[in-house]
């Protein structure tokens, strides 16, 4: 089958967004589909989201025989059997438009007036779909709440996952993904300081800058447990990923609300490792069960620093928890067979 | 630098331009450069929608970009403050092959208004643009005479030049590159019909069609040269073709009129093979200059047959043919990182 991928980018920026699309991309190619991907640039300044969405309108690709379609706005575009893999909402105009903070521009009678445009668009666009797919239930429920469509949810499986594997269960909790504020690195040092095991913890990742990597450091040394955290503040391989999950006690993942359950968390389940994660984490609960593959403790340290330990202690449950959180990605289908058939069906 | 490269696609179709496209890009990388391109969807049919298709390019905003080069009608309609365009070709159904009675614009006033349509917004994106380089002399030609534009020529050079050494004096006549009616295999295997029996011949590249590929067939039965000639009709991978190409005696291009060298002539140059070409071939007489480099017949078998002819009677000449055809290509100084300096004045 002729299949366009088609979605929005920021050139020169990577990052998950495209993830989903190249690796999908390499996975129906495999399959023996033809395969186009279309990235097309898309800038969410409110004066200019019409004008660009009128270009998407005017896309001809009546060649492919389906188009799938990701990033916002590229659901605008026309074609006869167009699927959406839709991952999230040009979010200031929808769930951020209360917040003050990230809404970045004022609540009035103009803007008022494009968020009213675009969602009429938005919804007119969504019901052209022969099929919607969202990445999360959390962004099902907005496409419900919003724009009234229903949607069925398709998690993202990590690419060629058979490179995660289990080696041992050692004395280290990891976190691995960007060092970023929103993440929360924090929370699990400030745990440390309430451990009662030796239970050590190693954070790896990049960061946007060296604010909040260096902030981290500061803490660590004003706690004095720079003797069981490890801070690694960089990008690290593929391969060493594979190797800190294969080695790891469990992994830490506790984002501040985000739409979808995190890669680092499947990742670890892949490594069959159990996730520590918090209730006001977002997407990550539909895929941690409190006790089951992991914890859902309160954002505090206090409480992260129980499980921590309660892991250490008890090496059968975090290897049984590894196990569940194997099993748990069978259970919400994550695996790209599922994907595939689902999309091209 | 965060250097954006923009590009037409049709998709699902892969070609010449595309291949430029991204050694570009890794040759801007190469350099030091960031580098990404963007491919923008363009479906020339029907001719009513074309001008939908240019507003479309118009309409997109970029962000995140130093640079842009764009290389294509109408991907150059790309909003940049610094555009610089390398220009492969315009929508030549505009301008000369309108002229010529090769159109596929409607007839009478409809026509007459996407042409005028396109001269005139083609002629706002030149002005814009900080600099105009052509892929050659003939569409430097044509800027000028249809849009008064001046523009520096700037040659494409060879993507892998470090292919193209070494090899032994063969005993055969090498013509490669896609096979079809404008290329003019078929007249070479008619001409072939006509030279002594030593001369010897190999077509092969990927041909357009299945019946490109069958008339040649059918052209060395009937004129009873199976066993001069050896048809590799299929896409060959890079050393097969290097391979034949750098073991030939001579190389044969003979396409009619097109815009550029060729890189099959430039290949065949940077090997130090003698050319063998036609008088309306176009662009490659830039490389083929009669008994200098080569031979120049007419477009006709008996004239093509003393070429060919000629290059088998002394091989010393021929040789030295080619060593001249290295020196004059040399002499150009057509390199990936002069083409990037130029690119980015």
């Amino acid at each position: 089958m002729k299949i366009a991928l088609i979605s929005t980018f920021i050139p020169f920026i990577y990052g998950g967004a495209r993830n989903i699309v190249e690796w999908l991309q390499a996975m129906l190619e495999k399959e023996g589909h033809q395969v186009e991907r279309i990235y097309l640039p898309q800038i969410d300044a409110p004066d200019l989201l019409f004008q660009q969405m009128t270009a998407f309108r005017w896309i001809d690709l009546s060649s492919a025989d389906r188009v799938i379609c990701f990033r916002p706005q590229a659901h605008l575009i026309q074609h006869p059997h167009k699927i959406l893999w839709f991952i999230h909402h040009i979010r200031s105009f929808y769930d951020l438009w209360d917040n003050d903070l990230y809404r970045g521009c004022p609540d009035d009678e103009k803007h008022r007036g494009l968020r009213a445009a675009l969602h009429d668009a938005d919804t007119a666009a969504l019901r052209e779909a022969k099929r919607i797919f969202t990445n999360s239930r959390v962004v099902s429920d907005r496409l419900k709440h919003f724009n009234g469509v229903d949607s069925e949810v398709l998690y993202p499986p990590v690419f060629d996952s058979e490179r995660f594997y289990t080696r041992q269960y050692n004395d280290e909790i990891v976190c691995i993904c960007r060092l970023e504020h929103h993440k929360r690195q924090h929370l699990l040092v400030d745990a440390m300081e309430f451990t009662k095991t030796p239970v050590r913890l190693r954070l790896c990742g990049s960061s946007s800058s060296s604010h909040y990597p260096d902030e981290l450091e500061r803490r660590i040394a004003e706690l004095g447990v720079c003797d069981r955290v490890t801070l690694d503040y960089r990008w690290i391989t593929e391969e060493e990923k594979a190797d800190y999950f294969a080695d790891c006690l469990a992994t830490a993942y506790l984002p501040e609300d985000e739409d979808s359950y995190g890669y680092p968390s499947i990742e670890a389940s892949h490594s069959a490792k159990a996730i520590i994660t918090t209730t006001d984490s977002g997407g990550v609960l539909e895929l941690v069960q409190d006790g089951v593959n992991g914890f859902v403790t309160e954002p505090s340290a206090e409480r992260l620093a129980e499980v921590m330990d309660k892991l250490y202690v008890d090496r059968e449950l975090a290897k049984q928890m590894g196990r569940n959180a194997l099993e748990r990605l069978d259970e919400i289908n994550i695996s790209w067979s599922h994907v595939l058939r689902r999309l091209l069906a | 630098m965060k250097v954006l490269i923009v590009n037409n696609m049709a998709p699902f179709v892969w070609g010449g331009a595309e291949e430029l496209a991204v050694n570009l890009q890794k040759n801007l990388i190469i350099a030091g450069h960031d580098s990404e391109v963007l491919r923008i969807p363009f479906q020339w049919e029907p001719a009513s929608r074309i001008s939908s298709q240019m507003l479309m390019v118009r309409a997109l905003e970029l962000w995140n970009v130093d640079k842009v080069i764009a290389l294509k009608f109408p991907a150059f309609y790309i909003r940049h403050p610094d555009k610089t365009l390398w220009l492969l070709h315009q929508y030549r159904q505009a301008y000369d092959l309108y002229d010529a009675g090769q159109t596929n614009l409607p007839p009478g006033q409809e026509g007459d208004d996407i042409r005028t349509l396109i001269t005139n917004a083609d002629n706002e994106a030149f002005a814009e643009s900080k600099r105009i380089f052509t892929n050659s002399e003939v569409t430097r030609r044509r800027l000028k005479k249809y849009n008064g534009f001046d523009a520096t020529v700037l040659l494409p050079p060879i993507n892998d030049p470090e292919l193209f050494t070494g090899g032994q004096f063969g005993d055969y006549i090498f013509a490669g590159g896609r096979i079809n009616g404008m290329k003019r295999q078929h007249l070479l295997l008619e001409a072939l019909a006509r030279t002594s029996s030593n001369v010897r011949l190999i077509i092969a590249g990927p041909p357009d069609s299945p019946a490109d590929g069958d008339q040649l067939r059918e052209a060395v039965e009937r004129l009873g040269l199976g066993d001069r000639v050896k048809l590799d009709l299929r896409f060959l991978p890079r050393e097969t073709y290097a391979e034949y190409l750098t073991n030939a005696a001579a190389v044969a291009y003979l396409p009619f009129d097109e815009d550029s060298l060729g890189y099959v002539a430039m290949e065949a140059a940077t090997t130090g093979k003698a050319l063998i070409t036609t008088s309306d071939s176009g662009g490659i007489l830039g490389l083929v200059k009669q008994g200098e480099t080569g031979w120049v017949a007419e477009p006709a078998a008996a004239s093509l047959a003393n070429a060919m002819n000629a290059a088998f009677a002394d091989a010393a000449l021929t040789r030295s043919y080619g060593r001249s055809a290295r020196d004059l290509w040399s002499s150009f100084e057509i390199t990936w990182p002069k083409t990037v300096e130029s690119l980015l004045q």
